[in-house]
């Protein structure tokens, strides 16, 4: 025990050594701790809400953005509808007046060959009339007699008629 | 503009270059040298280093020694201290504000970043005041008035004032402090019972003989010698914690009696300055030894206030 005392460990002043500790550690929770760490909580405190009312008017900002863009895009595409609504109608519009000039040209063939063939009959029928008078006219000329020209040209045109008729069938 | 701070540095380091030629020459050490005694002026008396503080006058029963008195003012200067920095505290802190938030952000710091954010503010107020104690007496032990005004008291010189961390009661009761901090946030944190139950822990061992009668005949004398095993180891964590304040105590006691003896030495071999690189030493221990007794009570605290054992509860 006594080597305790040679070391200077003395019970009394222990005891006070530790009272002056605990009072310290009261004094300066009390004036140093508290009032700093509430600053800083403070501190922390404020900022962290400037930061999430920044963070808040910056997403209301973006959704603002996004939404102007979603109606631009609206905007746009309503205007590319259009657009190629027009020009469907004008292709559809193009292609009638094709298809109608197609078919007018189409008649106009049709009528047009129709004509010819009429007009191929007409003159075949000429051609065969023709005939009629040369023939008549040459066997006037061969047999010399005179006939009734009515008669021949009747029996010559039944003759014919028979001919074209099965050149016709 | 070099050659004028070539002057600067001639003005310094000449005159102390001098005055160390004149001490070694007519200090103890020249002296005994060159034989000669040296003129009165340098005179300097022996050190004398009694490891217990020397008493100054009595209070009843109670000693007053100089340790004493340079605790009190060093709790005197840092309640001042503490009053004129967090006066008139604003939100945009002026320079001395900053100051001492620029001190208790950093000992938070430090302690967060070992305890982790849930405990830290509980752990926090224990070691910052270790800390600033600790070191406000290492520091403010090297101003002049420490150990040279004094009286003489049976022809031997008392110092009115002398560095409180000498004293080893000082140690003691800061490592005393410590136990109870830590042992009081091991109980707040985990509860009074569980907290004292890592130190007593039957558990294992009770489950294995239960485990004995229940039948599991395999597993009851494994958990049985494991469990005799875990009651040793707590013992063990019991004895631990209780040297942990004697490790404290000499640690402090010793770095601080051992500078002050190193600088007195220093003062008595070569005066006038060589004893200034051994200041600065004085400094730097200071700071080491008020970062290491602090931070290890913070370890303490933190492996106290963790669950020991594996988390099934």
């Amino acid at each position: 025990m006594e080597g305790f005392a040679s070391l200077g460990i003395n019970l009394p002043l222990l005891v006070v050594f530790v009272i002056n500790f605990i009072i310290l550690f009261v004094l300066l929770r009390l004036f140093l701790y508290k009032p700093v760490l509430k600053m800083l909580d403070e501190r922390a405190r404020r900022t962290k809400e400037a930061m999430e009312m920044a963070e808040a008017t910056r997403k209301q900002f973006e959704e603002a953005k996004t939404e102007i863009q979603r109606q631009i895009e609206k905007g746009r595409e309503e205007a590319q509808a259009i657009i190629t609504q027009a020009i469907q109608t004008g292709e559809r519009l193009k292609e009638e007046a094709r298809q109608e000039a197609s078919r007018q040209a189409q008649e106009m063939i049709e009528r047009t060959r129709e004509e010819i063939s009429a007009e191929r009959e007409r003159i075949v029928e000429d051609l065969r009339r023709e005939f009629v008078e040369i023939s008549i006219a040459a066997a006037e000329k061969v047999i010399r007699e005179t006939l009734d020209r009515e008669k021949h040209r009747k029996l010559l045109e039944e003759t014919l008629k028979d001919s074209l008729l099965f050149k016709r069938s | 503009m070099g050659s004028g701070r070539l002057k600067i540095l001639i003005f310094f380091f000449v005159p102390v270059l001098i005055l160390f030629i004149i001490g070694l020459i007519f200090g103890p050490l020249g002296s005994s040298f060159l034989g000669k005694e040296p003129p009165s002026i340098f005179k300097v008396p022996r050190p004398h280093v009694s490891l217990p503080a020397e008493s100054l006058f009595h209070f009843g029963k109670l000693t007053i020694t100089n340790t004493l008195l340079a605790s009190w003012f060093t709790m005197l200067v840092l309640i001042l201290l503490s009053l004129f920095l967090t006066r008139g505290m604003r939100l945009i802190p002026s320079r001395r504000q900053a100051m001492a938030e620029a001190i208790v952000e950093g000992l938070l710091n430090f302690v967060e970043s070992v305890a982790g954010k849930k405990h830290a503010r509980m752990i926090f107020p224990g070691v910052a005041t270790i800390f600033i104690y600790v070191i406000s007496n290492a520091y403010l032990a090297l101003l002049p008035f420490f150990g040279t005004i004094g009286f003489y008291h049976d022809h031997e010189f008392v110092a009115l004032f002398r560095a409180a961390n000498t004293d080893v009661n000082v140690p003691l009761s800061i490592a005393l402090m410590s136990f109870f901090f830590v042992e009081s946030w091991g109980m707040r944190a985990l509860g009074v019972f569980h907290y004292l139950g890592e130190f007593i822990n039957v558990r294992q061992f009770l489950q294995g003989w239960k485990e004995l009668f229940t039948g599991k005949i395999k597993t009851g004398p494994m958990n049985i010698v494991f469990g005799v095993i875990n009651l040793f180891v707590g013992v063990l964590e019991i004895f631990s914690h209780l040297t942990r304040m004697l490790s404290f105590t000499f640690r402090l006691f010793g770095n601080m009696t051992a500078g002050e003896i190193l600088i007195l030495v220093s003062c008595f071999l070569i005066p006038l300055v060589f004893t200034i690189p051994f200041y600065s030493l004085e400094l730097l221990i200071g700071l080491i030894q008020a970062l290491i007794f602090s931070g290890l009570t913070l370890v303490f605290g933190t492996v106290a206030t963790s669950p020991l054992h594996e988390e099934s509860e």
